[in-house]
Formats: structure tokens, sequence, C-alpha cells
């Protein structure tokens, strides 16, 4: 299985006043389509790091991160964005949901950003993926007036509507409840298997690790081991 | 489009989610664009109103001056003294031919500008002349009614003479004029006129009343011009009494405002002015001390009233009045004494009675219409030149009656206008040629051939019979023959010096362009005058309106520039608290063209909403003021409305200008802001919370 993200050598240093803080020491790491992996470390080991170099909101000190083989490290901001927008998917740890828009306004966003496509397919596509989610009857609700566990399937919504190869989780069940953190991750390995998108997610809690086929363990900016499960794990 | 969509969505819901900084940034907008749409659309209606007043009564649109000019013509305000050096265009004929050839232009107007000295008889001299007539008469009651009244007269200016005296400069003609009233002032004076009124008159005329000083005596602004085609030239001028001169013939026409203001009979002006005030401007005499001042001073005109009355009529308001006031002892005087004590419950009635029972029997103004005065000026040279002139009429401007500025000046005919100033006329310049050549004289200055054409000049120093000669005959030149005084000859007087002239165009929104035809043909024709815009020769009148375009700009500025600031300070503020919002955009793939579009048009709805609201408000209270006017009594107000009332009129122009400027403003002040939410970076979106 080619890899679909690979992460050769990758060093990440961040200025701290006249210091450098290295936070990724020399990563390599690759992912494969359709794979529901899990990043699992204490809070700095760097996994946020590696989760924004995959998500080309950055690009490395040194090393190189590729994206269906594309280095990122070669393109301009434009270029990263077009990534962004059209391989990629994110759900953020505190959902970031555009608060003046409503369900369905917010949804539809990336597909307006992407443009190309008229209001009928795309009317199609969100409600299609609103269904999936379950939101249906909070199609015309504001953030503001949905729970945290809604708003984060308001987030998985929007973030799978392009249809990315990729998508990217920030401890996505961090400001959830565990019940609801579990709804979570049950959800997104559903669309994981139906769509074969490719999950990459970071967590600490043990419950939503068990529900990964992969997981990679980091410490101190380094990947210290690594687990794979049985696909159906303890669904 | 869609996205345009999506961004205008936000942008308004971003408003919604912020509204006291929405509300605070939007009034200040939209009291800037109420300000500019109403401050622009008034000043341009009142220039507007005042090219009109100003172009269709007295400058025309252009006015021709000569190159050389040192000074600027000025018609209104301090500037427009008589000492102003315009230079002058010695030949009017050529001028008209080469202007009105010029496409657009629709008359040649000649002018000058200049100032006056009406010379008229005092009260005193009037009361005397009574006096005389009476003798005529052989009236004895009259007679003895005159005597009463030239004594009393005679005491007032004694006592008035000998206040002022201190300030006398010569000790020995002031003597003399002591003398001459301590002698007016005696019983035996008067016992003697009654024996032997010639001698006595003469006295009085030639040495008392001299002394009586009228402030009356006032400069009276006119324009020297052809009558006739000032009459016909410009819209704005209409006859309110008499009629123009025939063509061809000496004469003044003073403006109906200069008339009541210097010639009319004083008390009866005074009730005017106080009638005026009372129903135009809504004043009290029991609350204006201005008032009440005039109403004291008409007690103190009963004889400007008493005196002009025949014997007849005396006897008959004395009846009336006795009826009124039984209780006032004395005579006429004093009871039209307690007549003219108004107060607002009397006026009405007590001016209605006036213009009834008195105004019949006096003669209302100083010089009848159709009568004749003496003018007197100074020349260009500075020599004091009068001549005498018929006034054959009163005009106005229409709408502009009560402009003290726009009824300032008076029209005079072109002969006598250049008399007054000691200019060439035509045939005056021939014979001045002729002794030239005869006298072989080579360069005369024009200054001291001008000097030379008055009678009453300084003789030119020159040795010899032949100078001698030639001033006498200069001098002779000056004096006018019987034909002379009353006529000219139209044509042969449009070939001689002005001042300046005047054209009216067809279109006054050609200006530039006509003007620009104007100066190519003189530069043709090697004519050396200039073409001038109205606007520049108005004086006081055109900066005011120009003060009052920069204060409104200012004014609009400094609204603008607080709106730009507050905005700026805001949006940076919203940056601030928007960059997880920012950043998640970024992140989920919207380009930094996206951001920044979303800020700018967050100002720009918020800019147009509010503008759109200030531009309505500002065109409803134009609207309703186009409806019912804007009205004034203000005689300078009424110079700048072109009348008593303005009706503005909106310029779709100035409301399209102040949505360019609020659109100009929302960019301005939310590029830097903007900047830097386009510059938030998409790996916010990961770090804390949104």
């Amino acid at each position: 299985m080619s890899a679909i993200v690979s992460v050769e050598n990758v060093v990440k240093e961040y200025p701290l006043g006249k210091l450098k803080v290295r936070a990724l020491h020399g990563v390599t790491v690759s992912f494969g389509e359709g794979e529901f992996a899990a990043i699992a470390a204490p809070s700095g080991a760097g996994k946020t790091t590696l989760l924004n170099l995959i998500g080309c909101v950055d690009v490395p000190t040194s090393g190189v991160v590729r994206i269906e083989g594309q280095a990122t490290s070669d393109l301009d901001d434009a270029g990263l964005t077009r990534l962004r927008l059209h391989k990629l998917g994110f759900i953020f740890q505190s959902f970031n949901l555009i608060a003046v828009l409503d369900v369905y306004q917010n949804v539809e966003f990336p597909l307006l950003l992407q443009g190309g496509m008229t209001k009928k397919e795309r009317d199609h596509r969100v409600r299609e993926i609103v269904e999936q989610v379950g939101l249906e009857k909070q199609m015309r609700h504001r953030p503001n007036e949905l729970s945290g566990g809604q708003r984060q399937r308001v987030a998985i919504a929007r973030a799978l509507v392009t249809r990315p190869r990729i998508v990217l989780a920030d401890e996505p069940t961090a400001n959830l409840d565990s019940a609801t953190g579990q709804n979570i991750i049950a959800l997104m390995k559903e669309i994981n298997r139906k769509n074969r998108t490719t999950f990459i997610f970071s967590t600490h809690d043990p419950m939503v690790m068990n529900q990964a086929e992969r997981v990679i363990r980091m410490a101190d900016g380094r990947i210290v081991g690594e687990e794979r499960r049985a696909a159906e794990g303890a669904a | 489009m869609e996205r345009l969509k999506i961004l205008f969505l936000m942008a308004f819901r971003s408003l919604g989610g912020h509204k006291i900084k929405g509300l605070i940034v939007g009034s200040l907008l939209a009291f800037g664009t109420f300000l500019f749409v109403l401050g622009t659309t008034m000043l341009e209606n009142i220039e507007r109103a005042m090219e009109a007043s100003i172009t269709r009564s007295i400058t025309g649109h252009i006015q021709l001056v000569s190159a050389h000019a040192v000074d600027r013509l000025t018609f209104f305000g301090p500037e427009a003294s008589a000492e102003q050096d315009i230079g002058v265009l010695p030949d009017f004929s050529r001028v008209r031919d080469v202007a009105s050839k010029v496409p657009g232009v629709a008359a040649v107007v000649p002018m000058g500008r200049y100032y006056g000295q009406p010379i008229l008889n005092t009260e005193l001299d009037e009361a005397i002349e009574a006096l005389e007539e009476a003798f005529a008469q052989k009236d004895p009651a009259a007679i003895e009614d005159r005597i009463s009244k030239v004594r009393r007269m005679t005491a007032r200016l004694k006592e008035d003479y000998l206040r002022a005296a201190s300030l006398a400069a010569n000790p020995e003609e002031h003597e003399k004029a002591r003398a001459a009233l301590d002698r007016a002032t005696s019983d035996e004076f008067w016992t003697s006129l009654r024996e032997n009124p010639e001698e006595g008159l003469q006295f009085l005329a030639f040495e008392i009343a001299k002394l009586s000083d009228d402030e009356s005596m006032l400069y009276l602004p006119f324009i020297g011009t052809d009558l006739h085609r000032y009459a016909e030239s410009f819209v704005h001028f209409e006859m309110v009494a008499g009629e123009l001169p025939p063509p061809g013939t000496r004469g003044i026409l003073i403006s109906q405002a200069s008339y009541d203001q210097f010639f009319k009979n004083r008390p009866a002006r005074v009730l005017d002015l106080i009638h005026e005030a009372k129903t135009l401007d809504h004043r009290t005499i029991a609350d204006d001390a201005a008032l009440q001042d005039q109403v004291k001073r008409l007690q103190e005109m009963t004889a400007q009233v008493t005196m002009h009355l025949s014997p007849r009529a005396a006897a008959e308001l004395d009846a009336k009045l006795r009826e009124r006031f039984p209780e006032v002892e004395g005579d006429l005087d004093a009871r039209l004494a307690a007549f003219f004590r108004v107060d607002d419950e009397n006026f009405a009635e007590r001016y209605e009675f006036f213009q009834k029972e008195i105004v019949p029997h006096i003669p209302l103004y100083r010089v009848p219409i159709g009568g004749t005065f003496t003018l007197r000026s100074m020349t260009k040279s500075g020599y004091p030149k009068a001549v005498n002139v018929r006034l054959w009429g009163t005009f106005r401007f229409k709408s502009l009656e009560r402009s003290e500025l726009a009824s300032a000046y008076s029209l005079i005919d072109l002969a006598s206008f250049r008399d007054l100033l000691g200019l060439m006329t035509a045939e005056k310049k021939r014979e001045l040629d002729a002794i030239r050549e005869e006298v072989e004289v080579a360069e005369l200055e024009a200054d001291d051939v001008e000097a030379a054409l008055f009678a009453d000049a300084p003789v030119i120093e020159e040795g010899g019979e032949e100078g001698l000669d030639l001033d006498a005959r200069l001098a002779a030149l000056d004096r006018p023959t019987e034909e002379d005084s009353e006529t000219f000859d139209p044509a042969e007087i449009e070939k001689g010096t002005i001042l300046h002239a005047a054209v009216v165009l067809e279109d006054p929104s050609r200006l530039r362009e006509v003007m620009a035809s104007l100066q190519e043909a003189f530069d043709r024709e090697g004519l050396e005058v200039k073409p001038v815009p109205w606007t520049e020769v108005t004086g006081i009148v055109g900066q005011l309106v120009v003060v009052m375009r920069a204060v409104l700009y200012v004014l609009i500025g400094i609204v603008f520039v607080v709106a730009l600031v507050i905005i700026n300070n805001s949006m940076v503020m919203a940056t601030m608290d928007r960059i997880g919002e920012i950043g998640t955009m970024r992140a989920i793939g919207a380009r930094r063209g996206f951001v920044l579009a979303l800020f700018l048009l967050e100002t720009l709805v918020l800019g147009l909403l509010a503008s759109a609201l200030g531009a309505a408000g500002a065109t409803a209270l134009l609207a309703l003021l186009g409806q019912t006017g804007i009205h004034t009594h203000q005689p300078f107000l009424i110079f700048l409305f072109g009348g008593t009332a303005l009706h503005p009129t909106i310029d779709v122009a100035n409301v399209v200008w102040s949505f360019a400027m609020i659109v100009l403003i929302s960019v301005v002040s939310t590029l830097y802001p903007a900047r830097l939410a386009a510059r938030v970076a998409p790996v916010v979106a990961m770090q804390g919370k949104e």
C-alpha cells in the first residue's frame, strides 16, 4: 500500500525569544490510504506539531512532508492553502465553527471556497453529510445553540463535505464527555470504513486509542513506539 | 458569486454581533454623510442663487478689464473703494466689437464702478426756501409759521455748533460763524427780517445754511453705463418709478433702496423702518433698544413734516391731532411729537394715519423723480468735480429688493460718468488732439491732460503766452455748453474711455470656454483686455462662499478622520478577537484574499448602510426645504439666496460623491486591520480556543 502521507526525518524548531525550541527531532512516519491512526502522547510531546505539518498549516524546519507525493516545503502559501482545501479535512479540539454561520452554512463553507459546484450539487452534498452526522434537525441552528457533541459533529461534517483524502483531528474528544467522545470516534470510524478516508488523530485518551487500528506513540518529539490492532478493534 | 454571497452574509452577521461598535461607527458615518450631502447641496444652491443674483443684476458673467490693471476689480466689500487702480479701456467701441463677435456672448455692457456724493438741500435749506416762498406769497400766517420753524432750527443749530466748537480747526472762521449764529438767534434779526425780508433771507441762505451739517450726506456708489443696454442685458433689472432716460440723454437711475435710504423724508423713512422691523423681522418696540431709539429720534423730526405743510393742510392736521391729544399744550409740532410717540399697540394704526393723512401733503423725497441734483466726485487724478444729474427714475433687482448689497449701486449715463471721473470722451480726445497739434505738444501725459481738463484745476505752470493759451482752451473744453449738458450722441459716446465692461453670456455654464475665446480674440486684435470671471470680482461675497466651503470641508474632514481612527481601532480589536476564527477559515482553505475581502466588506457594508441612512436623511430634509423654502429677511442672506426664500434642489452627484467618500474611508480605515487579519497563520486554529 503506497503512503498517502509520508513524513521523512522531519525536524521542527520554534523560536522562543532568542532560543530555538526543537519540537520534533527527526520524525519519520507514513500513513497509507484508508488508515485510521491515532497519535498518542502526553501533552508537549509534539503530536500537535506533527499534525500541523501533515495538515500543511506549517512547514518543517528540515526533512520532508509529502501529501500524495507532493513535498509541502515546495509550496507557497497559496499552494498550501489549495492543498488544505482540496485534500485535507480538519477537526479541531475546540470545534472552531464559524459563529455567525448556521450548521448548514458552516458545512457548506469549504464547498463555497472550492467553488465549481452548482447550488443544487452543493445542497445535495451538504444535506447528505449533515444527515450522516445526525444533525438534519439542527440544520438552521447557530453553533451557540448546539451542545459540544453536536458542534463536533458539525466540525466532522465540515471536514468531510469536500470528500478529502485525509482527515486530521487534533484531540477531537478532549472537550467532550466520554460517552459523547465515544460516539464521535464511532462516527469517524464509520466514515473511514465507508469512504476509505484516511483519519489521523491525536489523543491521550486510552478509550479513544482503543478504537484506532494503529497507534503511534510519541515522547519528547520522537516516535517511541507503534502498535497495530485488528481493524474491528473494540467496536 | 456564491462566495460573495457568503462574504456578505458573514459581514452582515459579524456586524450584528458587534452592535455597539457598529452603532457608534455607523452613526458617525451617517452623520458625516448627512453633513456632506446637506452641506454641499446647500452650498451649491447658494452658489447658484448667488451667481444668478450677481450675474443677472450687476457683474454679468465676465468682466473685461485692462490687462494693465494694478488692483483687482471688486464690486463688494471693503476692497471695493474708489482708490482701486484697475486701469482703463481706452475705446469701448472696439472692445465691444471684438467681444460681441465671440460665440456665446449675449451682450457687452460698458461700465465704471465709482462713488459720488449727492449734494442735497439740508432741512434748514428747505425751511429757508419755504420761508422765502411764504414771503413771495405774502401769506402772513405762513410767514409766522415758517419763521418760528427756522428760528427753532437755528437755535438748535447754534447749540450743536457750540457743542462741537472745541473741535473747530480754524478759530477765525469759528468766530465768524459764532457771530452769525448770535445774530440769527437774536430777536432784532427776526424783527428786521419781517421788515426787510430780502437782506435777512440772503443772510440766512449764505451765512447760516452752510453751517448746518446733514447726516445723510453719504457716498452713493454708482456704475456709469449705457442705461438702455444695461436695462436690456440684466434680466433682474426692473424700473420701480419713472422711466429710462431717452437714448442720448444724461441722467441717473437710483436703486429704490438707496432712494429710500438717502432721499426719503426722514420721519417717513424712520416710520418705514419701524414698520419693516415689526412686520418682517417681528421685532417689538418694547423689547428692542434700537427701535426705541428710533422712536425717540422720530419725535425730534416733527419740523420735517410741519415745515412742508401748506397752512391749510397744517390746520386740518392740527384739528385731527387735537382730537387725539386734547391734553397736549402747544402748537402742531408738540401734537405731532405726541403722535410720533408710537408703541407696539398703536403703531400700525398711526402708520396708516401717517400714510393717509400726512404723506400726501409733504414732498416724500428730497429730490422728486424728474428732479435734478448735484453729484460731486473726485476725478481719477484727484480733483473735485460736480455734475448736475436728472433723476429719471428708480429701479430694483427682482427679488433682491431688500438686499443692501444688490441695491447699493445706482446707474448713471456714460457722459456724466466720464465728466465725474475726468475721462475723455471721443469728442474731447479729438479736440485735444487738434490743440496738441497746434501747439506742438509732443507728449502730454494722460494725467496732465485730464488735470488740465477742469475749469477749477490748478493752472499748469508753463511760461509764455502759448502755454497760458493752452490752459485756457483746455479748461474751456470742460465747460459744458447748453446742449451737451442734457444730451449726447449715443454712438459717439461708445468710442470713449471706460473702466471696465460686463459680458453677459447666453449659457452661463460655458463661462470658461467663452473666457478663453475672448482672450484669444483680444490678443488677436491687439487689445490689452483681460476677461475676469464674476467669481473674482465679487470680493467679500465670493470669498464668503469659499470660506463656507472650507469650513464645511474641515468639519466633514474632522468627522471622517474621527470615523477613520475609530473604525481602524475597532477593526484591529476585532481582528485580535477573531484570530481563532480567521485561523480556522485559513486552515480549512480560505485564501488570504478571502479574509481581506471579508474584513473590507464588513466595514463597507456598515459604511454603505450608514451613509444610505445619512444621505436619505439629508435628502428628505432637502426635499422638505425645497418644498417649504428657507425664508429670510436678513439682507445679506437675501443676496446669497437670490431672494427672500431659497428652495434647494438636490443634486444626485452629491449623493454619489458621498457614497464614493464612504467607500474610500471604509477601505482606507480597514486596510491595516484587514491586512493584519490576512496575515493570521492557519496554525493558530490548532491552538487554544475559538
